[in-house]
This record gives structure tokens, sequence and C-alpha cells, in this order.
């Protein structure tokens, strides 16, 4: 049970962070980047980089290189189709994916790599006759500590409250002075810093690495953002929270004939609650037009 | 201080303006007027830069200001409380007077631009630490206000500032803009209250399918027969 509950949280919490990278920027761009997963292989592949450093300098390299990877994208393929209508965003963000995976392939190859970048949390600990696996907890604390520090950032800092600003009613923000180029690259940065995060908790967690490795998590981020509510960051690492548990809970809980609809099952509860709360677990009908 | 000369916005194939031209002098308080889809928001937008005109110019201090960002039109002077109120509705109080400053350099003065404006305006002081959007409409509409007094404007641009107010709330908000105008801050000001806001103004503006139909001193325009019969009712006018 203890482990069950590890388990869930642990899951959760990925999907809480990676659900936020892509809410922060539909937040303020009404944008659905689905570039995303593209920017979770980037961090991904970083951390095969070669050199013998020390793991913390990969993990470094990793979430600043995506980092700047997101800044990069916002600068170079969105912000010169801003104002665009949303069909055009969202092809140009398949086209990013499509494009940057096909480009991993290139220089990675296709086929699967192996990556140990934490081996030391490979084993686990006792705990009430249950055995916890430290990339468990490890995940437990990374997501938590991030999502505190990102709410500090939201709340105290003027950037924070800009973003917030922003992505509650842009057109206004702007009429008060907010900068539309720094509040976007702002969600971005953070965007590429949970996409890094996410990345290096995702490749210690099943030690491999493929240029289409984002592609999963980028759908279950979209998910997790619209059982939350759309254009709520706290909605988004809400409904990543809650697919993660379900995600666990279902299979502990179904018998071994039910385990392969287990999604279906899932997905069925996603829409079972969007039938009950259209507008999302955090009701925030979206207001003020996309930028 | 502000000069719109000749201007033309439209909305794909819809002409929302179509050539209209007004003056505010500094100090000054110029009020626009117009039916529903006169063209009216659409000045006020173009101005505040959030809408790019097809044809004119738009002057401040002297300068074009067209094809400048909103967030850098602030920064000239020119603030727009625009209709419909849009506070910040997630953040409290206090956070959307804060986004009033974005603009400010001069951090102490700001401070004390928001003690000044939450003794003015005590409903904001009371309610600083509550989201915005569990306000009133005449508490949403003297925070507004307030948050856009605190960019320190040189030109406050208005638009409906009484819509959907009790009228208690009305009377605050009017009494504000005397208030304003008898420090000096210069005010354009678009109303479908026609008869008070000409009768505050120095100078009138009617807009009606986007073209200037009328002009003139507030309160000769309120005694001009035909600016009566279209805005005030035939009972006016027999008046």
């Amino acid at each position: 049970m203890i482990q069950h509950v590890f388990d869930a949280a642990s899951l959760g919490a990925l999907y809480a962070v990676m659900a936020l990278g892509v809410a922060l920027v539909f937040g303020v761009m009404r944008l659905m980047n689905f570039a995303y997963g593209a920017l979770i292989m980037i961090g991904g592949s970083l951390l095969r980089a070669p050199g013998g450093a020390p793991w913390p300098v990969y993990v470094l390299l990793s979430i600043f290189g995506v980092c700047l990877a997101a800044l990069a994208m916002e600068r170079i393929a969105f912000r010169p189709l801003r104002g665009a209508d949303a069909s055009t965003l969202l092809v140009t963000s398949f086209a990013l994916v499509i494009g940057l995976e096909a480009l991993a392939s290139i220089l990675l190859g296709s086929r699967a790599k192996s990556v140990n970048i934490l081996p030391s949390l490979s084993g686990s600990v006792g705990l009430l006759g249950s055995s916890i696996a430290w990339i468990d907890i490890a995940t437990i604390v990374c997501a938590v500590a991030l999502m505190v520090a990102f709410s500090a950032f939201l709340r105290f800092s003027p950037l924070g409250m800009q973003v917030r600003a922003a992505s509650e009613d842009f057109r206004m923000a702007r009429l008060l002075g907010v900068r539309a180029n720094r509040v976007i690259a702002a969600a971005f940065a953070a965007s590429g810093v949970f996409a890094g995060t996410a990345a290096v908790l995702l490749v210690a967690q099943t030690g491999t690495l493929t240029p289409s490795m984002g592609l999963t998590p980028v759908l279950i981020a979209f998910v997790a953002t619209v059982i939350g509510g759309m254009g709520s960051l706290y909605g988004a690492a809400l409904g990543g929270a809650v697919l993660g548990i379900l995600s666990v809970a279902l299979p502990a809980a179904l018998p071994v004939g039910a385990q392969p609809y287990r999604n279906a099952m899932i997905f069925t509860i996603v829409i079972l609650i969007l039938l009950v709360r259209p507008q999302g677990l955090v009701g925030n009908a979206i207001s003020g037009e996309r930028i | 201080m502000l000069e719109v000369t000749d201007l033309h916005v439209s909305y794909g194939p819809i002409s929302a303006l179509r050539g209209v031209s007004l003056r505010v002098e500094e100090g000054g308080l110029v009020a626009v007027v117009g039916p529903n889809g006169a063209g009216k928001s659409t000045l006020l937008w173009s101005i505040a830069g959030d809408l790019k005109p097809a044809v004119g110019e738009i002057a401040f201090a002297g300068d074009s200001i067209l094809g400048r960002r909103p967030e850098d039109i602030v920064r000239l002077g020119i603030a727009l409380v625009p209709e419909a109120r849009h506070v910040f509705s997630s953040l409290t109080v206090r956070e959307n007077l804060r986004l009033g400053m974005t603009v400010r350099r001069d951090r102490r003065a700001a401070a004390a631009d928001l003690r000044d404006l939450e003794e003015r305006f005590p409903v904001l002081a009371e309610m600083r630490s509550r989201p915005a959007g569990t306000l009133s409409g005449g508490q949403q509409q003297q925070l507004v206000i307030a948050r856009a007094l605190l960019c320190r404007p040189r030109l406050l641009v208005l638009d409906e500032p009484s819509l959907g107010l009790d009228p208690h709330n009305v009377t605050i908000v009017f009494e504000t803009l005397k208030s304003l105008q008898a420090a000096g801050t210069t005010v354009l000001l678009v109303e479908q209250n026609a008869a008070q806001s000409i009768e505050m103004a120095d100078r009138a503006y009617v807009i009606r399918n986007g073209l200037i139909e009328m002009e003139g001193d507030g309160a000769k325009l309120l005694d001009d027969e035909r600016f009566a019969e279209m805005y005030l009712g035939a009972g006016a006018v027999a008046r």
C-alpha cells in the first residue's frame, strides 16, 4: 500500500511538472506548444553529452540547455508569428517537434540509448515493510521543490506577478506597461526549466533515451492541462497529479483481466471529469485574447 | 497634447473609423459621445496602440505615436482605462495596483502615490488582500481608475467608466474625474452618459458610424438643439 502511495505521488509529481511547462506557455500565448516534447528530448540528449563530468554537471547542463533551447524556440519560431491565428502557431509547434526529432535521429541515431545518469538512485529503501524506490523519493522532492520555487517566483517577484497578470488578460497587462516580449520569454524559459527537469527525472526513471521520448509526456501534459483547466497554472499541476495518481491507482485496483483496459479507463475518467466540470478542476474561464 | 488626424481603422471589410480627427489640449477634459458601435472604443484602443490604423496620424506631445506598442505608449504618458473594467480577477487588489506601477522608475514617489490613492479610495485599502474579482462593479471601477493613475499618466483615457454602475458609484466616478481635472490631469472620456460627461467637458465630440458628426465646447453643445434631439430626447429639445 505504502509503495503504491509513493508510486502515485512520484508519477503525479512528474506529470505535474510536465503539465506546468505546457500550461505556462498556453497561459500567456494561448498556444498549446507540442514542441514541448522536443524540449524534453533535448534535455534527455544533453544527459549523454561527452566529457565524463560528475552527474550534477549533466543535470544542470540539461536544465540550462533546455531553458536556452526554449528561449531560442520562442525567438526564432514563435515571435515572428506573433499575432498569427491559433492554427498557424499549432502547425508551427508540430513542425518544430517533427523537425527536431528528425534532427535527433540523424545526430544520435533512432534506436534507444541506455543512460545511467543517477545510478545511486537505482536502489530502494524499506519503509513499514514496503520497498520505496529512491528515484520515487527523489522525483517527489525535486518536483515539490521546483513547484514551491516557481510558486514563490509567481507570487513574490514583479516578473512573476506580470506573468500571472498576462496569463489572465494579456491585452490589459500590456496597457499597464508589461512588456510582451519579456513576459513571453520568461514563460518559455520557465517552461524550459520544467521540460529539462522532466527530462532528467524521466531518463533517471527509465534509463533510456529515444528521439521520440517527449511524445508521450507532451500528450500527458496536454491532457493534464485540460483536466486542470486551460489557463490555470495551479489547475495544470493538479491535473497532472490526478492523472499520475489514476495511472498508478487503477492498475493496482483492477483485476488482472481488466489490466489491458487501464488506459481506456483512465481516459474515461478524464472524460467524466470534463463532463461534470467542462472548465476543468480549477475552473478558470479563459479571458483575454491570444496575442 | 494629443492630436488625432484623419484616422481610419477597419476590422476586415468593416470600417470602424472613417477619418476621425480630434484634439485634446493639456489640462483639458474632452468627451467623446455616441451610440453603440459608433467607433468610440476603437478610437481609444487605437490611441493606446492596441489597434493599427490603416490611414491617419496620432501625435502625442508633438511626436507621432503611430505604430508604437501599447507598453511603450503608456510609458510616454497615456493610460487607458478600458470598458468592462478589466481587473486581474485572480490577483489581489494590491497586486492590481502594483501592476499600475510597472512603468514607474521613481519607486518612492510611486509608493507615496499608492498611499494617496488608497486614501482617496478607502475601499481599496480595506480590501487590499482580496482577489480583485470579488469586488463589486463600482469597487472594480475605482480600482482600475486608481491603477491607471499609478502610471502617473499625462493623459488619462477612459472608456465608459460609468457603464453598469449604480447611481451612487456613477457619482463617485464623475466626482473623481472632476477632482482629477481640477488637479490638472488631462482627460479624454468616452461615455454613453452624454449629458453628464459633456457638462464636465471643455470640448466634446459626437461620433456616429465612424465619423465625427458634431464638435464644440461642452456647454454650447448641450444647448445645441440638434445634439439635444439626437442624444437627450425630444423632451430636452422642448425644454
